[in-house]
């Protein structure tokens, strides 16, 4: 009975709340297409009056774009990637192993989650100078490899495993390291899909830390390089902001396609205990 | 303070499985500690690199008089102690600001929450078909930029000729300046994060449900038990591992909101939507380190308490 | 671990305590005397020139710098474009990290703070700070010392519908406070009109609309060394502007960014911004079919009483060259050869940022235009607030206070008391 017929009011009721929730998306992706005084206008309009490929040529004729999107690719393929593979290596050595410190590095850990960034930006940016990392790729990633986030997250997916996994490995006479990349990692793939996805999504977006750290057009970040034309002192162009913000939510579209199925499946099995 | 908790959670677990495996223990034990080191290892280097030494820098700036004009003589400012901790006590915008949170965060954790539930419940149980488009379009919100987000909701909010004013003149009710009103901005802005939020929270639900078993929900039906029944005595206790990893992270990201006031209002009317992460925010741009690094500590000190709070009250029942 | 922590914490507070644990109270900015850069050589320039410009400017200045490198076949110049948000931070970061550019254009707010960080680099004599708009020059100035140049500037004018004026019976703006109410209390009174002016209500830069009704008093908001924000003249225009708000003329809770909209359509014919609206509210107008709103609209001084000169506040952008740089000649070049008339008038062909330098006024390009000539006109007199660093803050507490009297009806006298209150607990910062 339950979940296998269908009612439809509740059909109504969520498509009538998709709508309210997708206007606002629709909206930015349709002014796109409108010119900056249509946006202006009041009451808005909804469809482009005269709908216009400005914004965009605009864009792509004034910025680099293409190494814009490399380097945003580079920095969030690679600050995922890390904090992939680093978090999931405490996770499970915070989770599955005993050993002396471990409490003390979790609560370090969980510590750091609840601070403002605000208040480590300043330091964190002179230490990345000092160690000459800046207007560098380097600079862009190394302070984002590991995360607090995502070693609580693989911690409590860990939590979940059973514990006999290991010890049947062990009496096979498998090494420690061959445990965790052959019997442990596959097991973490759905919770491995979810802090892909959020980290990408994260790196993705960040704005306030490549542009401190870029200092010339070769570093710049997609981000940081539509924030350049669409802001001005006095005014905001705002054809240009939509432009660029539709292009910038496209990857981040379609990596959530890609992984949300696993992206699901993995919050499922983590069972957060 | 909620580091604690975290570790005493994870006790029980441990030990439980540490007992199960009690006879292989002895000759594992070196070896877990060694790979316990070293699978950590390269995660302490980096984050004690970029995390642990900025945050004890931070912390540092917090007891002194530290601006941005001393940054390159830090050596060169005085030691205050709790001076700044105690200014924040006394200073009326900081005091408006937390009470400002704190509203935002009672009314609007629980709001998401709900809504979020609802709606991972509709779509997990109620419909079969177009889940994904509904999933989908009920996370636009979370990835759409803010700043379109901000010119939509000014429109929709808009005195005379918004849409929300528009539908409530139909009605016979005339609608206030949402924004423009020391009573309605913060609704306004409630109303705006829920809708940004319960997309993340609504996507982590759906996955705790699937892991409610189908057999017991229909013994329950079959048992007599109303949804509301089933509800309450089938999935809460199922769902509460995830109900309490929500409620913490989105109390934690609420705790610290700020991007709704600073592009919506700017912190007014008259300050009635100042945010407690908004002035720390706005004292480092005016350059006040210290301060801001002292006002930044006491919401991590409310953060840890809350979050510990959480903990407490919401995973005791927990087997 | 837990003792490590403690220890690193101890070490640091150690070398606190050792290293006198204290400010030192002869610091490098209180030198006294006014400085003067040394002198700089163009001869034999090379070398390369880092230059960090914001926005629109930024991705012009290519195009622009392509003549001085000709000009100095040496010399390399690299433009590297800076988004204005977050663009203090950017600056503030590398200040702190030694990370600086050559050359940068720097909000003409931003110049105390920078100063105060013995960031910049003095203006050498060689330039001639005479040709500049004064008030202009004054932002380039900290304690005394000129740290750059005014690059381009604006100001802030009065816009009024010249059609719905003529009907309220005003052929031209009033120029003494009472009278300017008056008008716009009488363009409230005509059809389809709902507000007569718009001024904004407080927060963020509402001091940019108060204090030039202060400064068109004769009064002052600081000394060399203080605010004075308390000054029976600051008094007088603080309830000036709240008068507005009392009696209805202008909207306390207005909705926002609809300046152009309402301005267009008639239903608030009159308010107060920058040389920028002028093309917003003409491309506005043309995307609803109004060709020739040029028009019907016209600019004007703000007004004055008292006998005080109209003085609006001036904006803009100043050029400053980093003490950091390793190619100090070519640097003070390059800003040389930016701030000559003729490569003036080139840049305001290119991005319509209005000259610094007096002269380039005279150019048929700037004079051609009426309504940009009051502009010039406004600009000989407008001033700057003060070029303390902690002038931005002051202007928060200052604007917190602007709104409470446009939306509470907080008398201007206990506003500004307030707002002097928190100025002096704040300081210069000097």
């Amino acid at each position: 009975m339950i979940g296998t017929r269908s009612r439809w009011w509740l059909y109504v009721l969520l498509t009538v709340a998709l709508v309210l929730v997708i206007t606002p998306f629709a909206w930015m992706v349709l002014g796109s297409f409108k010119t900056n005084a249509e946006l202006r206008q009041i009451p808005p309009t909804w469809w482009p009056q005269n709908p216009t490929l400005d914004n965009f040529t605009q864009l792509f004729s004034r910025l680099s774009f293409g190494t814009y999107f490399s380097n945003s690719t580079i920095v969030a393929v690679v600050v995922t990637a890390g904090n992939l593979l680093f978090c999931s290596m405490v996770g499970y050595a915070l989770g599955m192993l005993r050993f002396r410190g471990r409490r003390l590095i979790f609560a370090l850990i969980l510590g750091t989650l609840m601070i403002p960034g605000v208040v480590t930006f300043v330091p964190l940016f002179v230490l990345v100078a000092n160690l000459g990392l800046v207007d560098t790729l380097p600079g862009l990633f190394l302070p984002f490899l590991v995360a607090p986030f995502g070693v609580f997250l693989m911690r409590q997916f860990v939590l979940g495993l059973p514990r006999d996994l290991v010890e049947a490995a062990r009496i096979d006479g498998a090494g420690e390291f061959r445990i965790f990349f052959q019997v442990i990692l596959p097991l973490l793939t759905p919770a491995l899909a979810t802090l892909g996805i959020l980290t990408f999504l994260g790196s993705w977006n960040n704005f306030l830390w490549p542009l401190v750290v870029a200092q010339s057009n070769d570093t710049y970040t997609l981000p940081v390089a539509l924030a350049l034309y669409s802001t001005g002192q006095n005014e905001q162009q705002y054809g240009l902001l939509m432009a660029g913000a539709t292009i910038v939510v496209l990857p981040v579209l379609v990596v959530f396609l890609i992984f949300q199925r696993r992206f699901i499946q993995g919050i499922a099995t983590t069972g957060i205990k | 303070m909620s580091a604690v908790t975290g570790t005493r959670r994870s006790a029980p677990q441990s030990t439980r499985a540490a007992r199960k495996a009690g006879s292989s223990r002895p000759p594992g034990a070196r070896r877990e500690e060694r790979a316990g080191w070293l699978l950590t290892l390269p995660f302490l280097l980096l984050f004690g690199v970029f995390t642990a030494w900025p945050v004890i820098q931070s912390v540092f700036f917090s007891v002194t008089d530290i601006t941005n004009r001393d940054l390159r003589t830090p050596f060169q400012v005085n030691f205050v102690a709790f001076e700044q901790y105690a200014k924040a006590f006394g200073d009326p915008v900081f005091r408006q600001a937390a009470l400002n949170t704190a509203y935002f965060v009672l009314v609007g954790v629980p709001l998401t929450m709900t809504i979020a539930l609802a709606a991972a419940i509709a779509l997990n149980t109620g419909i079969t078909r177009f889940r994904a488009v509904y999933r989908l379009g009920f996370y636009t919100p979370v990835i759409t930029s803010i700043v379109a987000v901000a010119v939509v909701w000014r429109f929709l909010l808009h005195p005379d000729s918004g849409l929300v004013n528009t539908v409530l003149a139909w009605v016979g009710i005339d609608g206030p300046n949402w924004l423009g009103s020391t009573t309605w901005a913060m609704p306004s802005l409630i109303a705006m994060a829920t809708w940004r939020n319960f997309g993340t929270a609504m996507i982590i639900f759906l996955a705790g449900l699937q892991a409610v078993p189908q057999q017991l929900h229909e013994a329950a039906a079959i048992d007599g038990a109303n949804a509301w029944q089933r509800f309450r005595n089938v999935t809460v206790p199922v769902l509460r591992p995830t109900i309490l990893f929500v409620s913490v992270t989105t109390a934690i990201g609420y705790l610290q909101f700020f991007e709704e006031p600073f592009v919506m209002t700017q912190g007014g009317p008259l300050n009635s939507t100042i945010s407690a992460s908004m002035y720390t925010y706005q004292q480092f741009s005016f350059g006040n380190y210290g301060y801001a690094a002292a006002l930044s500590y006491l919401i991590f000190l409310v953060i840890a308490i809350v979050t510990a709070l959480q903990f407490r009250f919401l995973s005791e029942k927990e087997d | 671990m837990r003792r490590s922590t403690l220890l690193v914490a101890l070490t640091t507070t150690t070398a606190l305590a050792l290293s006198g644990c204290g400010r030192d109270d002869g610091g490098a900015g209180d030198a006294g005397a006014p400085q003067t850069g040394e002198a700089v050589s163009t001869d034999d320039l090379s070398g390369e020139l880092e230059v960090w410009a914001m926005g629109a400017e930024g991705e012009a200045l290519p195009d622009l710098v392509a003549g001085f490198e000709e000009q100095y076949p040496e010399v390399s110049v690299n433009v590297t474009p800076v988004p204005w948000d977050s663009a203090h931070d950017k600056f503030v970061n590398s200040i702190t990290a030694g990370t600086t550019p050559d050359v940068a254009m720097i909000g003409t707010t931003w110049m105390g703070e920078f100063a105060g960080m013995d960031a910049l680099d003095p203006t050498p004599g060689s330039i001639d700070t005479s040709t500049f708009f004064e008030g202009a020059q004054g932002t380039t100035e900290v304690e005394g010392t000129s740290y750059g140049v005014p690059w381009y500037v604006e100001t802030r004018m009065v816009y009024y519908r010249t059609d719905i004026a003529s009907e309220a019976g005003y052929d031209e703006v009033p120029t003494d406070q009472a009278g300017f109410q008056e008008m716009a209390a009488a363009m409230q009174e005509q059809e389809g009109v709902d507000w007569g002016i718009s001024l904004q209500p407080g927060q963020t830069g509402s001091w940019q609309t108060v204090v030039p009704f202060a400064w068109s008093r004769g009064g002052q908001i600081a000394t060399e060394d203080a605010y004075t924000l308390d000054t029976p003249e600051n008094v007088a225009a603080v309830d000036y502007f709240g008068s507005f708000f009392d009696e209805e003329i202008s909207d306390a809770n207005p909705p926002e960014g609809q300046t152009e909209a309402t301005f267009t359509d008639g239903s608030v014919p009159m308010f107060i911004s920058g040389p920028w609206m002028m093309s917003l509210v003409e491309d506005f107008a043309a995307e609803g079919g109004e060709e020739d709103f040029g028009s019907m609209y016209d600019v004007a001084p703000i007004p004055t009483a008292d006998g005080g000169e109209s003085t609006s506040f001036i904006g803009g952008s100043n050029l400053g060259v980093f003490a950091d740089t390793e190619n100090r000649d070519a640097a003070w070049a390059l800003v040389d050869w930016l701030t000559q008339p003729e490569t003036q008038v080139e840049w305001y062909d290119m991005t319509s940022a209005l000259p610094s330098v007096q002269s380039a006024w005279d150019d048929e390009a700037l004079t051609e235009d009426e309504k940009l000539a009051k502009f010039g006109e406004q600009l000989t007199t407008a001033q700057a607030p003060p070029s303390f660093p902690t002038w931005e803050q002051v202007a928060a507490a200052f604007d917190a206070e602007m709104e409470k009297v446009a939306k509470q009806d907080l008398s201007g006298e206990e506003a500004v008391r307030t707002a002097q209150q928190q100025a002096e607990s704040i300081g210069t910062g000097q």
